[in-house]
């Protein structure tokens, strides 16, 4: 169907959402660059004054901006890699299942439902000193010493995984359902065949089964991704990125920065910088693993 | 049916068991939630804590509930995320379509771009969109909120689209369009169905995305939008923590989200169902 | 194709959910949401004054506005925001430059940050209201030469003590015994460090150490003698003292030295002191004085607390005063109703005292119900505001990312095993110094 006018109707279908993308996101996205090369007084009508690249030297040059970037890369590295295999693991599961797993896949997605702002303090209360559920269940049980053996929450070294947590349990079932769907669609003789090969279950999954799932297992990872890399608000009400900065991620720091600490000129060239280089990081990821619109089949 | 099923017996019954272990894990959080929202106001943060509430009580609901603004709260919650999703998905198929279908250079970059307004950290564009929504006189509205909501989701919304339109063959459309139907046509009556369950699982996510929004719901309410997360934090205030009230708050807010699910997923079924014909 | 055939037959249908939803959002953009009384979209269009105000906050304002809605017969709307959501929402508005409010409770801590956007209240402050104002919040209230907001509530902490356990005669006889004088509610730091330690006990725990909030420590740096608070007056950092470290000694030393505080101190918010008290874990709570009215009616401390001033250290009790004030944004629309109520809000300031939450900011209506039974807590509060060591927080505009970066973050080093107190303060010192360059 490759008439002379099909890249005019695909410009066409394609104009409302870039008309809208570029009206409520790209300009506030200029007005953001633009604003890094400003130091800009928070209140309305105050003093504005061009400094060129000095946000950036200042953001650069912070250890605060540098530490977070780091631990940027940990938690998202953490979150996405434990949603995948948990995701991975839950579809294929169901699948095995059939139709009677409906029950479950709604059970599944459950935590889903549940507004971060209670999700994190859910976390917060299962997991705090003193009195989290989750120390009090696990030292009944006799795996800890004692109620107070593990502190979440307050022990600096451990608590990006702590805050990570929540995260993978609020969003393992995107994970699931995006990839369960995608089972669905691999077609049954594909994999008939290769039982009837005889190849073992493993080598099934490598071989055969992700190869197929490769554009959807893409999208869940790279929106997983992006979405885990800009997380900020589950870890907001768990700890403030505390104790000792140790759960402060960079998009939390771009929060804190724009609006606590009334510097949204240093905040817009810390935006900027981490949106350069989710950029290239995603551009990469796009590249291998999936080239949505070039696919051949 | 399905490629994956298991039929022999025993590996079916290690496959519930295994499941459901899976699962007790990951709901427990949940029912700690519920179980906590039948607590008395000291017994919600116990210590040592508990999980079974020593007394049940249903105050917290009624105190929820008889907070001010809370059902108005709902109504608003529910008419910006229809609104949202709507939005979102009216915009999205036809962009996703446009990308797969034709696979042209402007396609490609599009999607990237799409891919860079999902990376956009919401409190670096929340002061300018503030700006935009008022100059638009949508401040406090139901639609402004969607709309703030939707340039949250509609990137999801177009990557996911995309994803399950590329699992459809090309030969179905151009089949359509050998029988004479228009493109559009095609797409409405002949792609739509086969990804049935593909636009249910993109409209969830549309739906969730706008339902939890905390920091836009924020920034854009007042008095006549305000959306039901503010409510619920609103119960942590400076002067103490209402758990009991909020985990009640937070499990009705749910209800309506569940019930989504559950009347989508039937649909979910059908349009995999249709989409296994295509093999 | 069968499916081409099969799904047009639906053709119908699909185009009647395409119209609703077409329908739907047209509707939407005619909706104008459920809540509220409607008119408040354009600013004070009706002559209502909008309120912005922290969730808890609102329920000490709910019976002035509804006495001025009475006297008046202007209305008053109140949005309610969540603690750090209200300032979120200040800053973006006050940055965007137009405002849907027309009064706004601020924290003390927040005055310096918003002031070039609130209008100047001097005309408010006459001589009488100033004398009935404690110093401490005239202080916090005048930022560059004028006074940005008027108090309209203030909180301070004060000590709470579980009146069973100090007047049980077996207590009494074994700390007599162990310490050589009479147990009583703490007047020192080493009268709380001895009670402290001799409550905990399997079970209990004589206080509790709060690392995860800083204002404690800063009134523990006042009763050391500090002669600034972190700031000098001239806005420099002056944290690297002897009484800084001889308050954080005291202060972290409780945890990591006598350990009379439960694990985890480094977490320990205001929730959870609060609820560690409440539970009955804690013989003794250093807390803010609204707490008092907030005991559960099934908690061990029901009916057997009591209360008084901070345990004093070498410079007597002090304390940080937590005051709220309300403020005029520049941008509104209905600048004349905004001062109506706030003027208002101010002669009917006790108003407050009858709420839940119990609390006020002018002498007198404190001191009008503090031998009123169930409001043993404001003798207490006048006491601490009076004190002379009590001091407002800097008003310095990077104040928050002081507490933020530097402040909690050394709190809750110090409270770790081993910690270094002189050099953490050292080291916030010099990060402080940094920050304010």
């Amino acid at each position: 169907m490759r008439r002379a006018d099909d890249r005019t109707f695909a410009t066409l279908l394609m104009a409302p959402a870039a008309v809208f993308l570029g009206v409520f996101v790209a300009w506030p996205l200029v007005r953001l660059v633009i604003d890094s090369f400003y130091r800009i007084s928070p209140i309305a009508g105050g003093p504005r004054s061009f400094v060129g690249l000095d946000n950036y030297l200042r953001a650069l040059r912070s250890s605060t901006f540098t530490s977070a970037a780091v631990r940027t890369v940990a938690y998202t590295g953490l979150v996405v890699s434990a949603e995948f295999v948990l995701g991975l693991a839950a579809a294929l599961l169901f699948s095995m299942l059939g139709a009677r797993s409906t029950v479950f896949r709604t059970v599944f997605l459950y935590p889903l439902m549940i507004a971060p702002v209670v999700a994190g303090l859910l976390w917060r209360f299962l997991l705090i000193d003193n009195f989290g559920i989750v120390n009090e269940l696990l030292s009944r049980a006799g795996i800890l010493s004692g109620a107070d053996a593990i502190g979440w929450l307050s022990n600096p070294d451990i608590v990006l995984l702590s805050v990570a947590i929540p995260d993978i349990w609020l969003t393992t079932s995107f994970m699931t359902l995006v990839i369960f769907a995608g089972l669905q669609n691999i077609a049954a003789d594909v994999l008939e065949a290769a039982r009837i090969d005889g190849a073992p279950p493993a080598s099934m999954l490598l071989r055969i089964i992700l190869p197929l799932l490769r554009p959807v297992i893409a999208v869940a990872l790279i929106v997983r991704g992006i979405d885990a890399a800009k997380a900020f608000d589950i870890i907001l009400i768990q700890t403030k990125g505390g104790p000792e900065n140790a759960s402060q991620t960079l998009s939390l720091l771009i929060y804190q920065t724009m609006i606590r600490f009334s510097d949204p000129g240093l905040a817009s060239a810390m935006a900027t910088m981490y949106l350069v280089v989710m950029l290239l990081v995603a551009t990469v990821a796009v590249w291998f693993i999936w080239r949505p619109g070039t696919a051949q089949r | 049916m399905n490629s994956l099923f298991v039929r022999r017996p025993g590996t079916r019954a290690l496959v519930w068991a295994l499941l459901t272990s899976l699962l007790v894990l990951y709901g427990f959080p949940f029912v700690y939630l519920l179980l906590t929202s039948f607590k008395t106001p000291l017994d919600t943060i116990a210590v040592p804590p508990t999980v079974l509430p020593h007394r049940w009580t249903t105050a917290n609901y009624t105190s929820a509930l008889h907070r001010g603004g809370v059902v108005a709260s709902f109504v608003n919650s529910l008419t910006t995320a229809t609104l949202s999703t709507v939005l979102s998905l009216l915009i999205a198929v036809p962009a996703a379509y446009g990308i797969t279908r034709f696979r042209t250079f402007s396609g490609r970059v599009f999607i990237m771009g799409a891919l860079v307004a999902r990376m956009v950290p919401p409190v670096a564009v929340g002061i300018p969109l503030l700006s935009m929504i008022r100059a638009l006189g949508l401040i406090d509205t139901p639609t402004g909120v969607a709309i703030a909501h939707t340039t949250v989701s509609l990137p999801l919304s177009i990557w996911l689209m995309a994803s399950f339109f590329e699992a459809v063959p090309d030969e179905l459309d151009e089949a359509a369009v050998v029988d004479g139907c228009g493109r559009l046509e095609a797409l409405w009556h002949v792609v739509l169905p086969v990804v049935a369950g593909g636009l249910a699982v993109t409209a969830i996510f549309a739906f969730l995305a706008s339902w939890n929004e905390f920091l836009f719901a924020l920034l854009l309410t007042a008095v006549r939008a305000q959306t039901t997360p503010i409510v619920i934090a609103n119960f942590q205030t400076q002067f103490g923590l209402d758990w009991g009230a909020m985990t009640a708050l937070a499990t009705m807010y749910s209800v309506p989200v569940i019930l989504l699910t559950l009347i989508l997923q039937r649909h979910i079924v059908a349009g995999l169902t249709l989409g296994a014909v295509k093999g | 194709m069968r499916i081409v055939r099969q799904s047009r037959t639906m053709r119908s249908h699909h185009w009647e959910v395409l119209g609703g939803a077409i329908a739907l959002v047209a509707l939407g953009l005619t909706a104008c949401g459920a809540g509220g009384t409607g008119g408040t979209g354009a600013a004070g269009s009706d002559g209502a004054v909008r309120v912005l105000v922290e969730a808890g906050g609102h329920a000490e304002l709910q019976p002035v506005a509804d006495a001025f809605e009475k006297e008046t017969g202007t209305k008053v709307t109140f949005v309610e925001l969540p603690y750090d959501g209200l300032y979120d929402r200040l800053s973006s508005e006050l940055s965007s430059g137009a405002v849907s409010f027309d009064v706004a409770a601020l924290d003390a801590i927040w005055l310096k940050n918003f002031s070039a956007g609130v209008k100047p209240l001097d005309d408010l402050f006459t001589p009488d209201a100033r004398s009935d104002l404690f110093p401490a919040l005239l202080k916090e209230a005048e930022v560059d030469g004028s006074y940005v907001g008027m108090p309209v509530w203030t909180n301070a902490e004060i000590l709470y003590y579980r009146k069973d356990l100090f007047d049980d005669p077996a207590n009494k006889q074994a700390f007599k015994a162990r310490y050589g004088y009479d147990l009583a509610p703490p007047k020192t730091w080493q009268q709380f460090s001895d009670t402290a330690q001799f409550f905990t006990r399997k079970g209990i725990y004589g206080t509790d150490v709060k690392g995860a909030v800083e204002t404690e420590y800063l009134a523990t740096l006042m009763q050391a003698g500090a002669k600034d608070m972190v700031l000098s007056g001239d806005g420099n950092a002056d944290i690297d003292t002897p009484e800084a470290l001889k308050a954080l000694d005291f202060y972290s030393g409780l945890a990591t030295r006598l350990k009379v505080s439960p694990a985890g101190a480094a977490q320990v918010d205001w929730a959870a002191a609060q609820n560690l008290y409440n539970q009955g874990k804690t013989a003794m709570m250093r807390f803010w004085a609204h707490a008092y009215t907030q005991i559960p009616a099934e908690s061990p401390a029901k009916g057997k607390t009591g209360v008084t001033v901070l345990p004093a250290g070498p410079a007597g009790t002090a304390a940080v005063p937590g005051a709220w004030y309300l403020s005029i944004p520049k941008a509104t629309g209905n600048a004349a109703g905004a001062e109506k109520f706030v003027e208002f809000a101010f002669d009917h300031n006790d108003l407050g005292v009858q709420t839940a939450l119990g609390l006020a900011a002018r002498k007198s209506a404190l001191q009008k119900y503090q031998s009123k039974p169930g409001h043993e807590n404001l003798g207490a509060l006048v006491a601490a505001l009076d004190a002379p060591a009590t001091t407002p927080r800097p008003a310095n505009a990077k104040w928050q990312q002081i507490v933020d970066t530097v402040l909690v973050p050394m709190l809750q080093k110090s409270v770790a095993p081993g910690a270094d107190n002189a050099a953490l303060l050292e080291d916030a010192q010099s990060k402080i110094e940094a920050l304010l360059k």
